[in-house]
C-alpha cells in the first residue's frame, strides 16, 4: 500500500517536471504500468507536448471548427458537419432566444426554461449528453419515448382542474369541441403539402404534427410518440412555444372575427355546482370515453383519475403531490426529454419549419372555429356567449382563458370573462384528448 | 395514390370532428341528466338544513366564511 502511493506521488511528481519529460518518460511509463491492470488498459503515456496537442484537440473550440469525422448523433447516425459544427452554434443560440422569451417576457418559464436548458446541453459536442448513455438520453428514454411523462402530466392537470364552470353551463362545452377543427384542418393542410410535393410527409407524420393544434402539450407528446417519433422534437417544441404564445397569436384573430357589440357582451353568472355533482362527473366521463372510445382512455382516464382525487375530497396529500411536487418534478424531466430533441442534427431540418408553420396555423385555425362557433351558438334561442370565449376552446389551460378574459376586460373593463372561459378550455381539454383517441384508432 | 392521401386527410377530419362532436354533445347532455338527478334526490345538506335549524357555531363560521369569501369577489370584481 505504502509502495503504492510511493509510485502515485513519483508519477505526480514527473508529470510536474515538464522540461526533462523525455529523459524520464520511459521509466514513468514502467511505474505506471505496476499501479493497476485497469489504469494499463485505459491510459498510455504520452509525452507532454502530446497531451497539449490532445487536450486542445478535445476542446469544445477545435470539435465547433474542425467536427470529428466519427462523431455520431444522438440516435447513433452519421451526422453532416454543419449539424456538428455551425449548426450547434445556432441552436445554442436558439435556445439564448428561448431563455430571454422565458425570463424577460414570461412566456411559459416553467416549460421552457427546461426544454432551452435540455436544448443547451444536446448541443454540446463530444460530451454526448443527449445520446443514449448521457442524462438527457436516460432522462427521454425514462419516460419520453413510452410516453409515460405526459401522462402523469395529466393527472396532475386533471388534479388542478376545476370542471365546476363546464357544468354550470355545459353547452359551452360545444366550443372546445370547435376548436378542435385547428387539428382536422391541419391534418388536411399537411396532407395537401404532402400532395403538391412540398414536403414529404406522410399521414402518421401529418396527424401528429396535427394535434399542435390541440394546444395541449401533453397530448402532443403522446400522439407524436405513438405516431412517429422522429418529429418529437420539433412537434413538442412547436407545441410548448405556441402555447406560451397564445397571448400573442390568438387576440388579433378574436378581434377581427368579432364586432365590439359581442366583445362587450356580457354572460349571466353561473349557477352553483355540488360537490356531488363535481365528484360524478370525472366517472361518467370516463365511462363515455371506455363506451364511446378506448383508445382515449390512457389520457382521458389520468385525467379524470387527477380530478377524482381532488373532488373526493377524502385524500388531500395525494392531491397536494399530484398538483405540486409530481407535476413540478415530472415538467422538469419532460423539459429536459423534449429539450434532447433540441440537437441541432434533428432539429435543424426542412421539416421543422413546415412543422412550425402548419402549428401555427393550426392555433390560427382552431381559435377561429371556436370563435364562430360561439356567434353560431348565438344564432339560436338560450343565454347567449361571448365569442371572445369560444377562443378558449382550444385547451392550453389556463392560459386560453386567460386571454379571452383579458381581451375582454379591454373593451369592459368589468366584464369578467374568466370563469365562463374556463368552461370551453377544460372541455378543449377533453375534446383534444378524444380527437388523439380518434387519430390513433385511425391507424390501428 | 396521390390523390388518395388528400381525401384520406378530408375522411380524418369528418370523422374526427364527427367524433368529438358527437362525444361532446353525449356529454352535455349526461351533464344535464346528472344535475337534475343530483338536485331533485341528492340536494347539497347544507342547503337543506338552512331552513330545517337555526344552525350551529360551526354553521355559523360556514356562512361567515361564504359571506367574506363572496365580499372578497365582489372587491376584485368591481
Amino acid at each position: 500500500m505504502k509502495n503504492i502511493v510511493i509510485k502515485l506521488l513519483a508519477s505526480m511528481m514527473l508529470f510536474a517536471c515538464v522540461f526533462s519529460v523525455n529523459a524520464m518518460a520511459s521509466e514513468h511509463e514502467s511505474s505506471v504500468q505496476k499501479l493497476s491492470a485497469h489504469q494499463e488498459e485505459t491510459y498510455q503515456s504520452k509525452p507532454f507536448s502530446q497531451m497539449i496537442t490532445g487536450f486542445l484537440k478535445s476542446t469544445g473550440i477545435v470539435a465547433l471548427v474542425h467536427p470529428r469525422a466519427d462523431e455520431l448523433s444522438a440516435t447513433g447516425k452519421p451526422m453532416s458537419d454543419f449539424h456538428k459544427g455551425l449548426g450547434r452554434v445556432i441552436m445554442i443560440l436558439v435556445t439564448f432566444l428561448l431563455f430571454w422569451l422565458a425570463i424577460a417576457k414570461g412566456f411559459e418559464p416553467l416549460l421552457l426554461l427546461p426544454i432551452a436548458f435540455g436544448g443547451l446541453l444536446a448541443n454540446i459536442p463530444i460530451a454526448d449528453i443527449a445520446g443514449p448513455h448521457g442524462f438527457l438520453g436516460v432522462i427521454y428514454q425514462a419516460g419520453l419515448s413510452n410516453e409515460l411523462f405526459p401522462i402523469i402530466i395529466f393527472m396532475g392537470v386533471g388534479a388542478m382542474t376545476d370542471f365546476g364552470p363546464l357544468l354550470s353551463n355545459p353547452k359551452t362545452a360545444l366550443l372546445g369541441g370547435a376548436a378542435q377543427f385547428g387539428i382536422f384542418g391541419t391534418l388536411v393542410g399537411a396532407v395537401v403539402l404532402a400532395h403538391y410535393g412540398f414536403v414529404d410527409f406522410t399521414l402518421k407524420q401529418a396527424s401528429a404534427i396535427s394535434i399542435i393544434g390541440g394546444a395541449d402539450g401533453p397530448t402532443s407528446i403522446f400522439i407524436a410518440t405513438k405516431l412517429s417519433p422522429e418529429l418529437l422534437g420539433a412537434i413538442a417544441v412547436a407545441s410548448y412555444s405556441y402555447m406560451a404564445m397564445v397571448p400573442i397569436i390568438q387576440p388579433p384573430i378574436m378581434r377581427a372575427l368579432t364586432t365590439d357589440k359581442e366583445r362587450k357582451m356580457r354572460m349571466s353568472t353561473l349557477r352553483h355546482v355540488s360537490r356531488l355533482e363535481k365528484l360524478v362527473f370525472p366517472v361518467l366521463v370516463l365511462m363515455l370515453a371506455i363506451l364511446v372510445l378506448p383508445e382515449s382512455t390512457p389520457l382521458i382516464g389520468a385525467f379524470m383519475f387527477g380530478n377524482f382525487l381532488k373532488e373526493s375530497g377524502v385524500v388531500e396529500r395525494l392531491n397536494d403531490t399530484l398538483q405540486n411536487s409530481l407535476i413540478n418534478i415530472t415538467t422538469i424531466f419532460l423539459g429536459l426529454g423534449v429539450g434532447s430533441k433540441l440537437a441541432a442534427d434533428q432539429f435543424l431540418v426542412p421539416e421543422t419549419l413546415f412543422i412550425m408553420i402548419l402549428g401555427v396555423i393550426a392555433f390560427a385555425v382552431g381559435t377561429a372555429a371556436g370563435v364562430l362557433m360561439a356567434k353560431f351558438m348565438n344564432l339560436f334561442p338560450g343565454h347567449k356567449i361571448n365569442p371572445l370565449i369560444g377562443s378558449a376552446g382550444v385547451s392550453a389551460v389556463p392560459m386560453a382563458a386567460r386571454v379571452s378574459n383579458k381581451v375582454g376586460m379591454e373593451y369592459d373593463r368589468t366584464n369578467m370573462l374568466l370563469m365562463h372561459a374556463m368552461g370551453p378550455n377544460v372541455a378543449g381539454v377533453i375534446g383534444s384528448a378524444v380527437a388523439a383517441g380518434v387519430l390513433i384508432s385511425l391507424f390501428q | 395514390m396521390e390523390t388518395n392521401l388528400v381525401m384520406e386527410g378530408i375522411k380524418f377530419m369528418f370523422l374526427g370532428m364527427g367524433t368529438v362532436f358527437s362525444f361532446l354533445v353525449i356529454m352535455i347532455f349526461v351533464i344535464n341528466i346528472m344535475s337534475l338527478i343530483i338536485h331533485k334526490y341528492f340536494p347539497e345538506p347544507h342547503v337543506a338544513d338552512e331552513t330545517a335549524s337555526g344552525g350551529s357555531t360551526q354553521k355559523d363560521n360556514k356562512k361567515i366564511v361564504a359571506a367574506i369569501t363572496a365580499a372578497i369577489a365582489h372587491h376584485r370584481q368591481g
